[in-house]
C-alpha cells in the first residue's frame, strides 16, 4: 500500500536542528511560540463532566488570539482542555483524536477515557515533556464518568475537580471552597464558570470569555463563548480614511472575470451538420 | 542519575512498607507537588500491580507511572501465559532492570510488596539509582530521612497485623509533620493471603505525637503577672 | 536581538465587506544593514489566495517554494483548487513537522473562500484570514492578524483603526495606513510596502510610497 505521504516520512523532522543550534549559539534566542497562559479546568458532577476554559492565546506579553479554542474534540464523548504550548496542544489532541477514531473502529467498541488517557500519557512520556502539553482530559463512556489531569512529562491524575495552567491556583481556590460531590448540571456550570472568572480576572496569563463543555452518557454540549465578559465597548465615532488618502506610486488590477464571447458557426446551407446516425 | 526536569511533578514522598508474619502492610502520604504547588493532594501512591503485588513509588511521578504500567503488563501477560501469578521477586527484579537499564533518564525510587505462596510476604526496596534489596521494612522518599530512627528504634520482629499497621501509621505521621512535600492523608494497604484490604486515615485523623511548647512562661499584660501554665507554640 | 530581526520584515492582513487586504514592507536586511528595498514577502497562491512569509529571508524563499511544490501537489492529486482553509492546515502542519528545529517564519494568509452554491460554481465569496507561530499553532481571527518584527505596533495601530465591513476602497486606506505608521517605529521593517487587495472579481495590488529611512 501506498504511503499515506510517499515524499515524506512520517514524524518530526529535525533537518534545521544543526544550523539552528548554530543560530542559538551565537546568542539568538528563539522567537517565542504561541502559549495558552490559560485557566482550564474541568469539575465532576451528578450525571457527568463539565469542562471549562478561557479563550485568550498570548505570545510573551501579547495577546496573540482573543477568542481561541482551548476545548478540543477526542470523540463525541470525550474531550480535552489544554493548556501550555499551543500548537503542542492542537496537534497532540488531533493526533490522539484521529488514533481514538481508528482504535473504536478496529474494536467496534465506543472508545474510553482512559484508552485517550493512556495514549496521550505515553506520547508526553516518550516525548520527556519537551511537547509542552498540560491538558485536562474528561468524558463519559461506559464505565462511567472520568476526569484526569495530564502533565507535559506524562504523569497523570484522576480527581473530581481538577484546574491547570498559570490560571489554576485562582480556580482552584473557587473549587476548593465550592465543589460539592453529587452536584446538579447548572450548578456545576455555575461553579466551572466561577473558577474560569477567578482566572480570566485575576491571572494575567488568561482573559477574555468562557467556553465550558458538558459531557453526560447520552449528550454532549459545547457551550462555545458562554459567558463574554469582557466584550469590547461599541466605538461611538471612526478612524475611516478618506478615499485617496494613502499615497500610493504604482498598480496593478489583475481581473479574475474570464470575458467569454461565444461565436456560433452556422452550419453550411444545405449541407449535413453532422452524421448522428 | 539525574535531577528533576524543571516543571516536572514531583512525588516528594513519604512511602513505606513492612512485613509481618502474615502478609505486608503498605503505606503512603498523599502530596503530589510542581514546585511549592500542590498538584494533588489526595494522590495514591499504592500502585496494584498484581492481584497480591503493590508499589509504592516516590521521586518522579511521570516516571514512576511509566515504569509501574510497564511492569503492571508484564505481570498481566506472565499470569495469562502460565496460570499462575507472578512471584514478588519476579516482579521486584522487573523493577529493577527497568530502574537499573534506564537509571540515567529516570528519577524512581520504588518499594515493591505484597504476598506470594513461594515465600509469603516480602519486602523489595529499589531506590533510585536501580539497586534491589530484600528488607522486612523499607521506607522512602524524601520524608523518609527524618524517621529512619525512629523505625530502627522501634521495629520489632515477629508483629501482628496491626502493630504493624500502627508502626506505619506512626512513621507516616512523623515523617509527615517534618517533611515539607509530604503530607496530606495517609494511605494504607494490608496485603494478605486472603486479599488486599485498604485503609485510610484523613490529615485530621493522623496519630498526634509532641507538637513543642513555650519553654518561657509568659506575661500576661493584663494582670500583670506571670502566667505559670505557659500557651502552647504562643507566639510572643 | 532575535533570529527575527536578522532579515526584519513585517506583514499584515485585514478583513472587509466580500473582500480581504495583505501588505508587507519591502525592507531586507542584515542585522541593522539595508540589503535591499524590493524584498516581497507576500506570494500568490491561487487567484484569490495570498500568502505572506515575513521572517528569516532563506527560509522565507525555502519555504515559498516547499509551499508551491505541496500545492501543485495538492492540485494534480485532487484536481481542484485548494480552498484558504485547506491551505492553512497545509502551512500549519508543515511548520509542525519541524517542531524541534523551526523554519523562522511566521506565516500570514489572507483570501477569498468559495462558498458552495447550488450551481456549484462559486456565486458568492467569504474572507478568510489565518496567522500561526513559528510552529504552525493557527490562530483564525475574525478582523486581523499580524506578523513580523513590528506585529506588537502593529497589533496596536490595527485594533485602533479596524472597522468591520470596509468596502475595498476603505480597507485599502485602512491596512495601508496601519502597516505604514507601524513600520515607521520599526528599525527593522519599512523601505516601502505593498498592498494586495483580494475582491470576488480582481486583485489590487498597489506599491505605496512611504518613508525610506
Amino acid at each position: 500500500m501506498a504511503n499515506a505521504s510517499f515524499y515524506q516520512s512520517a514524524g518530526f523532522d529535525f533537518s534545521n536542528d544543526v544550523r539552528n543550534q548554530f543560530l542559538q549559539d551565537k546568542g539568538l534566542p528563539l522567537p517565542k511560540a504561541t502559549s495558552t497562559g490559560t485557566t482550564i479546568v474541568g469539575c465532576l458532577f451528578k450525571d457527568g463532566i463539565v469542562l471549562g476554559a478561557d479563550t485568550r492565546a498570548t505570545e510573551g506579553d501579547i495577546v496573540a488570539d482573543k477568542n481561541c479554542e482551548k476545548i478540543h474534540y477526542i470523540t463525541d464523548n470525550i474531550r480535552c482542555c489544554g493548556a501550555g504550548t499551543a500548537a503542542d496542544t492542537e496537534f497532540t489532541t488531533a493526533l490522539i483524536s484521529s488514533n481514538m477514531e481508528l482504535h473504536a473502529l478496529s474494536t467496534g467498541r465506543k472508545p474510553r477515557v482512559v484508552t485517550a488517557m493512556t495514549m496521550l500519557k505515553q506520547m508526553l512520556f516518550r516525548y520527556q515533556g519537551h511537547i509542552g502539553a498540560a491538558l485536562v482530559l474528561g468524558g463519559v463512556d461506559s464505565t462511567g464518568a472520568h476526569l484526569f489531569t495530564i502533565h507535559p512529562h506524562g504523569s497523570t491524575d484522576k480527581l473530581p475537580y481538577v484546574t491547570m495552567g498559570s490560571g489554576s491556583l485562582a480556580a482552584m481556590a473557587v473549587f476548593e471552597s465550592e465543589w460539592r460531590p453529587n452536584m446538579e448540571k447548572n450548578d456545576a456550570l455555575r461553579l466551572v464558570t466561577a473558577a474560569i472568572s477567578a482566572g480570566i480576572f485575576n491571572d494575567l496569563g488568561s482573559g477574555s470569555n468562557v467556553d465550558a463543555c458538558v459531557i453526560t452518557a447520552t449528550h454532549t454540549e459545547m457551550l462555545r463563548n458562554f459567558v463574554k465578559p469582557n466584550e469590547r465597548a461599541v466605538k461611538e465615532r471612526n478612524y475611516k480614511f478618506r478615499r485617496g488618502t494613502t499615497a500610493w506610486k504604482m498598480e496593478n488590477i489583475r481581473s479574475l472575470v474570464v470575458d467569454e464571447t461565444v461565436t456560433l458557426i452556422a452550419p453550411p446551407v444545405g449541407g449535413d451538420a453532422m452524421d448522428t446516425t | 542519575m539525574q535531577q528533576l526536569k524543571s516543571g516536572e511533578v514531583n512525588l516528594g514522598t513519604s512511602i513505606m512498607a513492612v512485613q509481618f508474619n502474615g502478609g505486608v502492610v503498605i503505606g503512603a502520604d498523599s502530596r503530589t507537588t510542581t514546585g511549592s504547588y500542590i498538584a494533588n493532594r489526595v494522590t495514591d501512591k499504592l500502585t496494584h500491580i498484581h492481584d497480591r503485588i503493590y508499589c509504592c513509588r516516590s521521586g518522579s511521578a511521570a516516571d514512576t507511572q511509566a515504569v509501574a504500567d510497564i511492569v503492571h503488563y508484564y505481570c498481566q501477560m506472565f499470569s495469562q501465559q502460565f496460570g499462575e501469578p507472578p512471584s514478588i521477586k519476579a516482579a521486584a527484579e522487573l523493577f529493577q532492570k527497568l530502574c537499573y537499564d534506564n537509571k540515567d533518564q529516570l528519577l524512581a525510587g520504588i518499594i515493591v510488596a505484597g504476598w506470594d505462596k513461594d515465600v509469603g510476604p516480602s519486602v523489595y526496596n529499589i531506590p533510585v539509582g536501580g539497586g534491589l534489596f530484600r528488607q522486612p521494612w523499607a521506607i522512602g522518599g524524601s520524608g523518609s530521612t527524618y524517621v529512619y530512627g525512629y523505625c530502627d528504634a522501634t521495629y520489632r520482629e515477629n508483629w501482628g497485623r496491626d502493630e504493624t499497621v500502627d508502626f506505619v501509621k506512626n512513621t507516616l505521621s512523623l515523617a509527615m509533620s517534618r517533611d515539607g512535600s509530604s503530607g496530606g492523608v495517609i494511605r494504607m494497604c494490608v496485603i494478605t493471603e486472603g486479599g488486599v484490604e485498604r485503609m485510610f486515615i484523613p490529615g485530621n485523623e493522623l496519630p498526634k505525637f509532641w507538637e513543642g511548647k513555650e519553654v518561657l512562661a509568659g506575661f500576661d499584660n493584663l494582670t500583670k503577672k506571670a502566667v505559670v501554665e505557659p500557651e502552647p507554640m504562643a507566639v510572643e | 536581538m532575535s533570529i527575527m530581526e536578522i532579515n526584519g520584515g513585517s506583514v499584515i492582513a485585514m478583513v472587509g465587506k466580500e473582500c480581504v487586504a495583505i501588505a508587507c514592507d519591502l525592507r531586507l536586511g542584515n542585522q541593522a544593514l539595508t540589503i535591499a528595498t524590493n524584498f516581497e514577502k507576500i506570494f500568490p497562491v491561487t487567484d484569490r489566495l495570498y500568502l505572506g512569509l515575513p521572517g528569516l529571508a532563506t527560509d522565507v524563499a525555502t519555504l515559498r517554494e516547499r509551499f508551491r511544490f505541496r500545492v501543485n501537489m495538492y492540485t494534480i492529486k485532487e484536481e481542484r483548487e485548494i480552498t484558504p482553509e485547506t491551505f492553512a492546515r497545509l502551512v500549519s502542519s508543515t511548520l509542525y513537522e519541524k517542531r524541534f528545529g523551526p523554519y523562522f517564519v511566521e506565516p500570514v494568509i489572507a483570501g477569498l473562500s468559495p462558498v458552495p452554491s447550488a450551481s456549484g460554481k462559486p456565486e458568492k465569496w467569504e474572507p478568510f484570514i489565518a496567522a500561526t507561530d513559528l510552529i504552525g499553532c493557527l490562530n483564525f481571527a475574525k478582523d486581523f492578524v499580524v506578523a513580523g518584527t513590528s506585529s506588537d505596533k502593529l497589533f496596536g495601530v490595527a485594533e485602533g483603526l479596524w472597522e468591520p465591513d470596509l468596502e475595498w476602497e476603505d480597507l485599502f486606506e485602512t491596512i495601508s495606513q496601519t502597516l505604514m505608521n507601524a513600520v515607521d517605529r520599526d528599525a527593522f521593517s519599512g523601505w516601502g510596502g505593498i498592498v494586495h487587495i483580494i475582491t470576488p472579481d480582481k486583485v489590487i495590488t498597489r506599491t505605496l510610497k512611504a518613508r525610506m529611512d
